[in-house]
C-alpha cells in the first residue's frame, strides 16, 4: 500500500495487515506509530523521548551507507536520529486522512 | 551543605536551557551548548538575592525519571538523597507538549515546584502562543516565562522562587484516567508497612507499577511474595487496558495528559518554512551534508591559521627584542637566564598561544551553539559504526579539538562502558587547542599551511586506524544511535564570548603560570647545567630513535605538563629565537618532534581525568597506546623522509 523500498540486507518479515517498519516507508509522508517492538530498554527510551504509539511521524532524511534515519514527530514537534536497527523496530501504519 | 540557604535544583529535559538559565542567574559556571547532554555533572552556586542566600544546583538533562544514561542518574540522586527545597522545572517552550511529560512526572513528587517556560523566543517563532494563567491552573504551580540566552525573565523567576519557598505549597499530582487511578489507589492501600517510600505513597506506587528496574522487582519478591503477586495482578490489569505493558500505559497516560494540556493552553499558528529550516535541510542532506562537513572543518582550520599567523608575527616582535636586549645587557649571568625564561614564558603565552587559541574557541563555540554537533553525529554515524563506535561519540571528538579534558568527561552520555573506554582511549589523539597551536605555530608558520593541513588529516586518519585496531580488542556490540536533534539556533555572541572568557580565564589562571614557571625552571636548570643530565638519560630515545638534537630531551618532560610547554622550551633548549629555528634543525626533525610531542603521552590533566572517569587500568592502556603510537609514527616520518 505504501511504496515499499527494498532493503536487501534486512529480509522483510511478514507483518500484520497494513503495518510496516519505519525503514520501509517513503520520505516525507505522514504515518502513525502503531507499535514499538524490541527490548524493554529501547521501548522505554523511545517513550521517554516522546515517541508513543498513536503519534504522527514522518521520515525526514536518511544518511548514506546505512546510516541513521531522521524521524520527525509531528505530534510533539521533536526530531530524533535513529540507527537503522532501531528504526526497524518502529512499526507504522497509514495515518487517517483527518489526522493528516 | 549550608543548612540555612534553601536548595533549589534545576531539572528539565536535555537542551532546554537549564545551564544557560543557571549561568544568567549565578554567573558563567556551567558549560552550555546546543546539544542534548552537555551537562554531565551537577554544578552548584550560592546566589544572593535581595539579602537572602540561595543554593542553586544545575543538573544534567533527563528525559524522564527513569534514567538510562549515567549522567541522568545524577538527577535522581539529587531529588531523593539531597531533598531539594524547591524544584525548578525548566521547559523548552518550543517543545512544550513533549516537555510536559517530565513535568507531570515531577508533579507526582509533590515537592514545591516552579515551572519555567524557557526559549519563549523560539516558541514565538514557531507560532506557538502560550496562555500562562491557564497553564498555571492546569499544573497547579507557578509558571514563569524566560529567554535565558538573553537573560530575560530571571528577576521574575527569582521572585517566584522566593514566593514559592515562603508559601511552601506542594505541587499536586496529576490525575490519570479512572481505570488507571483505581489501580494506583489499590496499590497505595496495600503497600506494606516497611516498604521504602520515596517522596510519597502515590509516587512510590506508580514507580512500582512502572517497575523501573527489574532489580527492584527482585527485591520486592524476595521480601514480600504476597505483595509481589498483587503488584503483578495490578500490572496485568493496567496492561489489559490498552493492550500494552503497564509502563507504557502509564507513560501514555502522561503523554495524553500532556497533549491535552498543550491543546488547552496553546494556540499554534501554521509556521512558515524559515531560512533556518532550509539551511538545516542543506547541512543534513545525505550528499551535500558531507560536503559542508568538510568545508566547515577545513574552513575552520584555515580561518584559525589566517587570523593567527599574522597576529603571531606581530606579537612576537616585541618579545624577541626584549629577549635580545636582556641578553646584550646582562650577558650570560643567572639573572639574565632567569629573565629570558620569564620573558619566553609570558611572551609565549601571549604571542604563540593566544593568536590561535582565541579564534579556535570562537569557532568551536559557534559550532556548538548553532547545533552542529548533533548534526555531525547524524552524518558520521555510519562511518563511526565501521570504526566500532557510534555517532554519539562524534561530539566528544569535536569537543576534543578544544580540550581533551571536557571531551573525556562528556563520554558519560555513552550508555555502554565499552564505548566509553574506546572513545576515551581515542580522544587523546585528537589535536586539542594546545597541540593545534603547536602544529600551526611550528608546522604551518615555518613550513607552510599545507604541511600543517596534511599533518591534521594524517592525525585524523591515524585515529581511524587506531579505532579499527581497538575494535579488534574490544568486542563490538554498539547499540544503535538514539539522539535528539535540537533545532538550529542563531548563536548569541554573548554566549560565545562567555565561553571564550571562561576558557581564557582557565588558561590564564592555570596553564599560563605553568608555562611561565616551566620556562623559568628550565632556564635555571640549564644555568646549573642540570638539563644535560636529563638530556643524556633521554638521549637514546631522542637522538637514537627519533634523530633529534639531544638538547630537546628535557622539553619532553615539560610537555607532559602542558603540550605547549614543549614548544616554548624548544627554542630555549636549542638556544635560538623563533626566526632562526630552521637554521638549527631540519624539516624532518621538526615534523618528528611535533608528531612525537603530540602523541607521546596525554598531558597531565587528560591523564588525571581518564583516571578519575575510567580508572587506573584504562589510564595505563592510554599511556601505553600513546607511547607506542608516538614512537611508531615518528619513526615512520624519519623513514619516509629518508626515502626522498
Ligand atoms: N533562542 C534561545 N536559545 C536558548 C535559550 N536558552 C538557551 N538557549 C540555547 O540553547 C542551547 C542549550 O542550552 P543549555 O543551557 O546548554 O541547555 P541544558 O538544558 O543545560 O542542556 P543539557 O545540559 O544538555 O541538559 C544553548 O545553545 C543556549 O545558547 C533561549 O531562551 N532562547
Ligand atoms: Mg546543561
Amino acid at each position: 500500500m505504501f511504496g515499499r523500498k527494498s532493503h536487501s540486507h534486512n529480509a522483510v518479515r511478514p507483518y500484520a495487515e497494513g503495518l510496516c517498519s519505519l525503514l520501509e516507508v517513503p520520505e516525507g509522508q505522514i504515518f502513525k506509530i502503531a507499535e514499538i517492538r524490541g527490548g524493554q530498554g529501547l521501548h522505554r527510551r523511545l517513550l521517554a523521548l516522546g515517541f508513543h504509539p498513536g503519534d504522527l511521524i514522518t521520515l525526514d532524511n536518511e544518511a548514506i551507507m546505512n546510516g541513521p534515519v531522521l524521524v520527525r514527530n509531528l505530534t510533539t514537534g521533536t526530531r530524533i536520529a535513529l540507527g537503522r536497527g532501531i528504526a526497524q523496530k518502529i512499526m507504522v501504519e497509514a495515518a487517517g486522512s483527518d489526522e493528516q | 551543605m549550608n543548612n540555612k540557604s534553601p536548595v533549589i535544583v534545576f531539572i528539565g529535559q536535555p537542551n532546554c536551557g537549564k545551564s544557560t538559565l543557571f549561568n544568567s542567574i549565578a554567573g558563567y559556571k556551567a558549560q552550555t551548548s546546543n546539544f542534548p547532554g552537555t551537562t554531565v555533572t551537577h554544578v552548584h552556586s550560592e546566589v544572593l538575592w535581595k539579602g537572602k542566600v540561595y543554593s542553586i544546583v544545575d543538573l544534567p538533562g533527563t528525559y524522564s525519571l527513569a534514567p538510562h544514561e549515567p549522567q541522568e542518574k545524577v538527577v535522581l540522586t539529587h531529588i531523593f538523597k539531597e531533598k531539594p527545597d524547591l524544584i525548578v522545572n525548566v521547559i523548552d517552550a518550543s517543545l512544550l507538549s513533549r516537555s510536559l511529560e517530565l513535568t507531570l512526572e515531577l508533579l507526582e513528587l509533590e515537592y514545591p515546584m516552579v515551572v519555567v517556560l524557557n526559549m519563549m523566543d523560539l516558541a514565538r517563532k514557531k507560532g506557538i502562543t502560550i496562555n500562562v494563567e491557564e497553564l498555571e491552573k492546569k499544573l497547579g504551580v507557578p509558571v514563569v516565562k524566560t529567554v535565558a540566552s538573553r537573560g530575560l525573565g530571571t528577576d521574575v523567576l527569582m521572585e517566584t522562587i522566593e514566593n514559592a519557598l515562603r508559601c511552601q505549597t506542594r505541587s499536586i499530582a496529576p490525575c490519570y484516567s479512572r481505570e488507571v487511578e483505581k489501580r494506583i489507589k489499590e496499590l497505595m492501600d496495600i503497600l506494606p508497612e516497611d516498604f521504602p517510600i520515596v517522596a510519597n505513597k502515590r509516587f512510590t506506587a506508580i514507580k512500582a507499577i512502572e517497575g523501573e528496574t527489574l532489580a527492584a522487582d527482585k527485591f520486592i519478591s524476595e521480601h514480600d511474595l504476597a505483595f509481589k503477586q498483587e503488584l503483578d495482578r495490578l500490572r496485568q490489569e493496567i496492561s489489559a487496558l490498552r493492550d500494552a505493558p503497564a509502563y507504557e500505559v502509564i507513560s501514555a497516560e502522561r503523554h495524553h495528559l500532556a497533549l491535552k494540556i498543550f491543546e488547552d493552553c496553546c494556540r499554534v499558528a501554521r509556521p512558515k518554512v524559515s531560512a533556518i529550516d532550509k539551511l538545516d535541510n542543506l547541512i543534513m542532506d545525505p550528499v551535500l551534508g558531507y560536503f559542508f562537513l568538510l568545508v566547515i572543518f577545513a574552513g575552520m582550520f584555515y580561518l584559525i591559521f589566517k587570523v593567527g599567523s599574522p597576529l603571531e608575527t606581530w606579537l612576537l616582535k616585541p618579545w624577541e627584542s626584549i629577549r635580545l636586549s636582556i641578553e646584550s645587557h646582562f650577558g650570560r649571568s643567572l639573572l639574565a637566564e632567569l629573565l629570558v625564561g620569564l620573558v619566553q614564558g609570558i611572551g609565549g603565552g601571549i604571542a604563540i598561544v593566544f593568536p590561535y587559541f582565541i579564534p579556535l574557541l570562537f569557532l568551536m563555540g559557534f559550532l556548538e551553539d548553532v547545533g552542529y554537533l548533533a548534526r555531525a553525529s547524524f552524518l558520521l554515524d555510519a562511518f563511526m559504526h565501521r570504526l566500532g563506535l557510534h555517532g554519539k561519540s562524534v561530539p566528544m571528538f569535536i569537543l576534543g579539538f578544544g580540550c581533551n579534558v571536557p571531551a573525556i568527561m562528556a563520554t558519560r552520555i555513552l550508555e555502554s562502558r565499552r564505548d566509553r573506554i574506546v572513545t576515551a582511549l581515542l580522544i587523546p589523539f585528537i589535536p586539542c587547542a594546545a597541540r593545534t597551536t603547536i602544529i600551526l605555530a611550528l608546522v604551518a608558520f615555518l613550513l607552510g599551511p599545507w604541511w600543517a593541513l596534511g599533518f591534521y588529516f594524517f592525525n585524523i586518519f591515524l585515529i581511524a586506524i587506531l579505532a579499527l585496531i581497538l575494535k579488534r580488542w574490544f568486542k563490538y556490540d554498539s547499540p544503535g544511535l538514539i539522539l535528539e536533534i535540537p533545532s538550529l539556533k542563531v548563536p548569541s555572541l554573548k554566549s560565545i564570548w562567555q565561553k571564550i572568557y571562561f576558557n581564557l580565564k582557565e588558561f590564564v589562571r592555570f596553564a599560563w603560570p605553568i608555562l611561565i614557571a616551566g620556562s623559568v625552571l628550565l632556564s635555571f636548570l640549564s644555568y646549573l647545567q642540570f638539563d644535560r643530565l636529563i638530556n643524556t638519560i633521554l638521549s637514546p630515545l631522542v637522538s637514537g630513535l627519533l634523530g633529534l638534537p639531544q638538547s630537546l630531551g628535557v622539553t619532553l618532560i615539560f610537555g607532559f605538563l602542558r603540550k605547549e610547554l614543549s614548544l616554548l622550551m624548544m627554542f630555549q633548549a636549542l638556544g635560538v629565537g623563533y626566526g632562526q629555528l630552521m637554521t638549527v634543525i631540519t624539516k624532518t626533525q621538526l615534523l618528528t618532534f611535533v608528531a612525537f610531542v603530540s602523541f607521546f603521552i596525554p598531558c597531565l590533566s587528560t591523564l588525571s581525568i581518564i583516571w578519575k572517569e575510567l580508572g587506573k587500568k584504562v589510564t595505563m592502556m592510554s599511556v601505553a597506546l600513546n607511547l607506542s603510537v608516538a614512537v611508531i609514527v615518528s619513526w615512520l616520518i624519519r623513514l619516509v623522509s629518508s626515502l626522498f
